[in-house]
């Protein structure tokens, strides 16, 4: 049973999240190991196992990158490791030049107003590939799952942009 | 009409008698026991009357002192008197000297496991906090009238994974069974009731401000019908009341113009007096303190409110921190929090309060006793998790505070499961070899934020063994991290590319070795040998119990998911157990428990799963 199916979901990337986050709760009401704890040491082994498969399946649904990395992996699609070489030269060189705009963030006169600016260009990026994710994987045939794999592994790139901005900020307010 | 009782697995349709449990709030300064009683939460009162109990154990040659009395001797008895255990338990030796320099014990035992020398002899804080717990537990059974079938005892969520294995060590050393460790900020949660139509809001997400005296933690909670969901905690499990008074008590000495090194005793009074000082300007402007010197004469000075929240501030102002963080992590504006609740007994200091209304932009609610709110909360969910409440809708899902991780190469920490994910959790990450032919790989199990091996608590080193020789690169070795609903980790290793494993299941250095405990418990015995083997017993003779009632439900409800042989298999099988828990010894009541449960193996899963099936109908009927 994969994870779509335990929810009772359509195997699809667009998902109901709130449908989502309500089955999820009402399964883990069923199985949560609180539910079994005065049970024997069996149904609490069984109840730990269920439930903790139950969160793993939520988590890669509920976030959209990991779910569609998990619907591409149901089709036959593994994602190439991080470390493999990446063919889109262009895209490379657009990756550098946003780490260099993210290196003078720190130099700004106006942090918080840099940071801003970064994020707003990051956040444009990012949803204008993840448009082209969405209707890839919603065509489903092998070159738009190829297609959707490459997209994926860009969007992987923003998503460290994204954390490495984050790390920035905290640093900025704690110091 | 008749109405058909529907039974849900796990879920007793047998009739049975009200199982006895508590809630235990183990807290740095003071200790708590509460119990839900004719469907209320109460507090269990000592003697005295007094619920509170001092967090406080003195060691006297003629006899172990808990609570009170053992507060009454901390000024004159120091060295044998032990407080705060809490802040010492799950930490290496040289944690504790680092952080407070100035604690008046004599410390022994070898660096990760130290221990207190008392003149009684060798304590560790396991040991102190096992005692404060059997005062507790004692307490409760007297005055419900009867043996506890569990507790919850509550833990600070920011509590790392040696923290809290140690805690359930206590627990194990004081022979008090544990339901669960429950994180304090969501055991706040569940008294506040926050789910029941609080001021006609059911659903929403609420902040939990948990300051003690020893501990801070912050949690951020969606609430929607009966699920408590942890979206993000965090904290700092060494910041507390009791570092209000430290500012306090340096701000004394130089005022008096004492020298350190000073007695202990002298110490003593300084953190009493300063702790004194700090309740009185909850409700005055100013206090009057004054202190014995060592020449007996009396020293006396004044000291204001506005003086005090100048030393505190820098401390509240890290608490706002940690708050901004956890509402970051959960993915939050402050403008979605609907309610902030206040725990612990340091949220009386009027600063705390006013800084947090200002973080928040809203009135904190403070209408339960914050000391007495975490014990209610804990004897709630001890009464539902001890089946007294089957038709219950509460589910609590946590999260772990800190983030799991192995050290890789150049002293970087790989993490494997991060801050604020739900738990149960379980995690598989694949190394490989470094070197040709190398046969073993040493494994270093890190918890903490920080990239760096040497700024994450060190949990456990252990090595897998057996590798077979192949060129570097070529094993893949599968290391997997389970954290159970306690929060408690478990991690395991197997090199799986030959097919052949080896595997191996590591606790936390800090925490005792399960002999240790076992030897710690003969000792506190008279008849040891013999009590443990009436204690094993018992263990087992209460497990067999609950495997047969479970069971028994188990066939009354869903017969029909086995075949007649499978029935006839587990029907002899229970009778076999039940001739032998009643004539066998331990291991033939463990060896035929284990027999039962191997036959109800398959039927136990297949309950589960139409579970989840029946409850995923439910689900498709409902949106239709």
């Amino acid at each position: 049973m994969n994870y779509f199916q335990l929810f009772g979901l359509e195997i699809q990337f667009t998902i109901d999240l709130d449908k989502l986050s309500t089955i999820y709760q009402t399964l883990q009401k069923k199985v949560h190991p609180d539910r079994f704890a005065h049970g024997s040491n069996q149904e609490q082994m069984l109840a730990v196992k269920k439930s903790t498969l139950i969160n793993d399946a939520y988590q890669t649904l509920k976030k959209p990158l990991k779910r569609a990395q998990y619907l591409l992996e149901l089709r036959g699609i593994s994602m190439p490791n991080e470390q493999a070489s990446f063919g889109d030269v262009s895209f490379l060189m657009h990756q550098m030049e946003l780490r260099e705009m993210l290196d003078e963030v720190k130099h700004a006169d106006d942090v918080d107003a840099a940071v801003f600016d970064a994020s707003q260009v990051f956040e444009a990026e990012f949803q204008q590939l993840f448009n082209q994710l969405q209707s890839q994987l919603a065509e489903n045939t092998p070159d738009s799952n190829s297609l959707a794999c490459d997209n994926l592994r860009k969007l992987k790139f923003y998503q460290k942009l994204n954390l490495e901005l984050d790390k920035l900020e905290e640093l900025l307010l704690d110091g | 009409m008749a109405l058909l009782q529907i039974a849900e697995p796990g879920q007793s349709t047998v009739p049975h008698a009200h199982r006895l449990a508590a809630g235990i709030d183990l807290g740095t300064t003071n200790s708590l026991i509460a119990s839900v009683k004719s469907g209320l939460a109460e507090t269990i009162v000592d003697d005295n009357g007094a619920d509170i109990l001092p967090s406080v154990v003195s060691y006297q040659s003629k006899g172990i002192l808990v609570g009170h009395d053992a507060k009454a001797l901390a000024v004159s008895d120091p060295e044998n008197t032990i407080v705060s255990a809490k802040r010492l338990i799950g930490r290496s030796k040289a944690d504790i000297t680092t952080k407070y320099a100035s604690l008046p014990y004599v410390f022994s035992g070898d660096e990760n496991h130290p221990s207190i020398a008392t003149r009684t002899g060798e304590v560790n804080p396991v040991q102190v906090s096992a005692e404060i717990l059997k005062t507790l537990v004692k307490r409760a059974e007297l005055s419900l009238g009867g043996e506890l079938t569990g507790v919850v005892i509550t833990v600070p969520a920011y509590f790392d994974d040696a923290q809290r294995h140690s805690t359930k060590d206590a627990a194990k050393l004081a022979g008090v069974n544990v339901l669960r460790l429950l994180n304090e900020p969501t055991a706040a949660a569940v008294a506040y009731g926050l789910d029941t139509e609080h001021q006609g809001k059911q659903e929403g997400v609420v902040a939990v401000y948990d300051l003690g005296g020893g501990t801070f933690d912050i949690s951020i909670l969606r609430l929607n019908k009966g699920v408590f969901e942890v979206l993000a905690t965090g904290g700092d499990s060494a910041l507390g009341g009791d570092d209000f008074d430290g500012m306090l008590v340096e701000h004394l000495i130089n005022k008096a113009g004492l020298v350190r090194p000073l007695s202990a005793s002298m110490e003593r009074q300084l953190t009493q007096q300063a702790c004194f000082a700090k309740e009185q300007l909850s409700n005055s402007d100013s206090v009057e303190i004054s202190l014995t010197l060592a020449n007996d004469e009396t020293w006396t000075s004044s000291f204001t409110r506005v003086e005090f929240e100048q030393l505190i501030a820098p401390l509240v102002k890290k608490t706002l921190r940690a708050c901004r963080r956890a509402v970051k992590d959960a993915e939050l504006e402050i403008s979605d929090i609907i309610e902030v609740v206040m725990v612990g007994g340091s949220t009386r200091v009027p600063l705390v309060r006013q800084e947090v209304e200002d973080f928040f932009k809203r009135q904190p609610l403070t209408s339960i006793d914050p000391d007495k709110v975490v014990a209610l909360g804990a004897a709630i969910q001890a009464d539902i998790l001890a089946g007294n409440k089957p038709d219950s809708d509460i589910l609590l899902l946590d999260v772990i505070p800190l983030s799991l991780g192995l050290e890789t190469m150049g002293g970087l920490v790989e993490k494997v499961i991060s801050r604020n994910t739900t738990i149960p959790v379980a995690k598989a990450q694949e190394f490989t070899t470094f070197k040709d032919g190398q046969t073993a790989m040493a494994l270093h199990v890190l918890q903490g934020e920080r990239e760096l091996v040497d700024d994450c608590r060190s949990l456990a080193r252990f090595e897998l063994r057996g590798i077979p020789a192949m060129t570097a690169g070529a094993a893949h070795i599968r290391v997997t991290f389970k954290v159970d609903a306690d929060g408690l980790l478990e991690v395991s290793a197997m090199e799986k590319s030959t097919g052949v494993e080896s595997s191996i299941t590591v606790k936390p250095s800090f925490g005792l070795e399960a002999d240790e405990i076992t030897n710690m418990l003969k000792d506190s015995m008279v008849n040891a040998e013999q009590d443990m083997q009436v204690r094993m017993l018992k263990e087992q003779q209460v497990e067999a119990s609950q495997v047969i009632e479970s069971i028994q439900a188990a066939l009354l409800a869903d017969s029909a998911l086995l075949n007649a042989a499978e029935i006839s298999k587990i029907d002899s099988a229970i009778s076999a157990l039940k001739q032998i828990s009643q004539t066998g010894n331990a291991d033939e009541v463990e060896a035929a428990i284990a027999i039962l449960n191997n036959s109800t193996a398959t039927f136990a899963e297949r309950r589960m799963d139409s579970s989840i099936r029946t409850a995923l109908s439910g689900h498709s009927v409902d949106e239709v």
